[in-house]
């Protein structure tokens, strides 16, 4: 049976009783899953390919709904409401619950653009704020020291961990409370991994953290919580350094000694 | 041994990619050498001049030049909208079960041979012109719409498949950002698909200028410069068709020749800006 343990932070996120069901499939890729996203923390998700980790990373901003008949079932709590509710506003929880990608994903546009769309998609125009808030977001995403004197070149000119960080720039621009992250360095390399793996830590402090990655050092570098899936199951939960030492559930020692997977 | 055949394939491949270049340079040799004629007597009034009269040996294009540019014209400013709209129904908003018999049923009509437009456009196009816009129905109007309507599915179908290139990941992220279906369309999916989509619209533009069957039908063949688009008209092509059978004498014999080589060297110049300048940009865009 799972091993899931309480968070003693506040909660970002609560997930309860939750399925999720692909269209067409008759067995669901996320089982019966309960368990808390610790807040202004980072909890990993790891586990082998095809065990729902980034399954279950879609749901929280919705972006399973893009596709028809994908099935939810149970409860994701954030801010005291279940955002699966069919009368959620995706538009407004995708401003709240931002996400970055496998692949960076730079708009056909210039970094300026690129870091702005967000905050243009809702409604702000005054340049000099739009202004200010892309340069803070660049600076915070630490990639303003090399685009600021190219600000309106075409962002597909930089380099892969360079777009990475400006789609990073790109989403903690609209001010999100929990950014999704889905195996954000696995087109990268090493040296970017480990600037991307910094500027994920220093993010905490303001916004709550969930992180798929197939790379188990990776989960054990940044994350406070490390969640463990197989099959579709969420088989362990714990605090990452408990998870990585002293795992409670023998499928967790399994995996992470690399007998498995 | 392998050696000489690697030698042999490798020649005889290089023999037929030249015979292409030298079969383009043969049909240009040949159209300028019956034009010489035309070129001497008529020198630059054959551009500039209006009145076609070949009974007087007079021989001025430029009413054929005007027909097909403004036809042209016309059939793209009522066919680019169009396309683009077919094209971001299919690519993004339709249904899974309509997207595939809606595509295929736009490449059907992309196959239809011209002349059917052509003969569709006699019979059931000019005398709704005729009745509700006015003058006989056969016209520079009618030979406009009958042309967007004819290029219509290729543009569609290949500004479809230039949208339908954007990655996923990355209409995605436009989403993830709180983007609407509409947002995601104009900010992302046609600024990346841009280069193939303005590549198509030239495609289709070198198609229209150069198209015959369609146009021969509904345009009138006079030798005229009207700004009434409803008066009938003519085009480079339409009076090839029309009158290479009457050329009696040798002047307008290679007047009809210069006119064939000046719509050869526009389609030239079109598709060439198309391939050189946008398709360029888009694998570089890639």
């Amino acid at each position: 049976m799972a091993t899931i343990i309480d968070v003693t932070e506040d909660k970002a996120l609560e997930v309860k009783d939750f399925e999720f069901t692909y269209a067409g499939n008759e067995k669901p890729s996320v089982n019966k899953l309960t368990m808390p996203i610790a807040k202004n923390s980072i909890t990993a998700l790891i586990g082998p390919s095809g065990c729902g980790k980034t399954t279950l990373l879609r749901c929280f901003n919705r972006i399973h709904d893009l596709y028809p008949n994908n099935k939810y079932s149970g409860e994701i709590l954030f801010k005291g409401r279940n955002i699966l509710q069919p009368k959620e506003d995706l538009i407004h929880l995708r401003t709240q619950i931002g996400m970055i990608f496998q692949k960076p994903t730079a708009f056909p546009m210039s970094i300026f653009d690129n870091v702005a769309y967000g905050l243009r998609l809702q409604g702000m125009k005054n340049k000099t704020e739009l202004q200010d808030r892309v340069e803070k977001a660049l600076k915070d995403a630490a990639i303003w020291r090399e685009v600021h004197e190219r600000l309106k070149a075409d962002a597909n000119g930089l380099s892969g961990g360079q777009q990475q960080r400006l789609c990073i720039a790109r989403a903690i621009a609209v001010e999100p409370e929990v950014l999704l992250f889905d195996e954000p360095t696995s087109a990268l390399d090493p040296i970017s991994t480990s600037g991307i793996e910094e500027l994920v830590v220093e993010l905490k402090e303001r916004v709550s953290i969930i992180i798929v990655t197939h790379n188990m050092q990776q989960a054990a570098r940044v994350s406070d919580y490390t969640g463990f899936m197989y099959l579709g199951d969420m088989i362990e939960l714990g605090r990452t350094e408990d998870i990585f030492v002293t795992p409670s559930e023998k499928l967790t020692e399994e995996y992470i000694t690399g007998k498995f997977g | 041994m392998s050696a000489i055949i690697d030698k042999i394939f490798a020649y005889s491949s290089k023999f037929i990619a030249v015979s292409i270049l030298l079969l383009v340079a043969w049909i240009f040799t040949v159209l300028l050498q019956h034009s010489l004629e035309s070129m001497a007597t008529s020198g630059f009034d054959f551009v500039t001049q209006t009145k076609w009269a070949p009974n007087l040996e007079k021989f001025g294009a430029l009413p054929a030049i005007y027909g097909s540019v403004i036809s042209t014209f016309l059939a793209m400013i009522l066919a680019v909208p169009l396309a683009i709209g077919v094209a971001i129904y299919l690519s993004e908003l339709a249904p899974a079960k309509l997207k595939g018999p809606v595509g295929v049923s736009i490449e059907l009509l992309a196959a239809i041979p011209s002349v059917i437009y052509g003969m569709w456009g006699l019979f059931y196009f000019v005398p709704i012109i005729r009745d509700h816009v006015g003058g006989i129905g056969i016209s520079m109007l009618t030979a406009g719409i009958v042309l967007s309507i004819m290029i219509l599915p290729f543009m569609a179908a290949v500004t479809r498949d230039a949208m339908n290139t954007t990655p996923d990941i990355l209409k995605e992220s436009a989403y993830a950002l709180g983007g609407t279906k509409w947002d995601v369309i104009k900010d992302v999916i046609i600024p990346y698909a841009k280069a193939g989509i303005i590549g198509s619209f030239i495609l289709a533009l070198g198609r229209a200028i150069g198209e015959t069957m369609a146009v021969t039908f509904v345009m009138g063949n006079v030798h005229q410069i009207s700004t009434d688009l409803t008066a009938p008209a003519t085009s480079i092509p339409v009076t090839l068709a029309n009158e290479f059978t009457e050329a009696d004498s040798g002047l307008y014999y290679s007047s009809l020749f210069e006119l064939s080589l000046l719509l050869l060297v526009i389609s030239f110049t079109i598709i060439s800006i198309a391939k050189f300048y946008f398709l360029r940009r888009a694998r570089i865009g890639q």
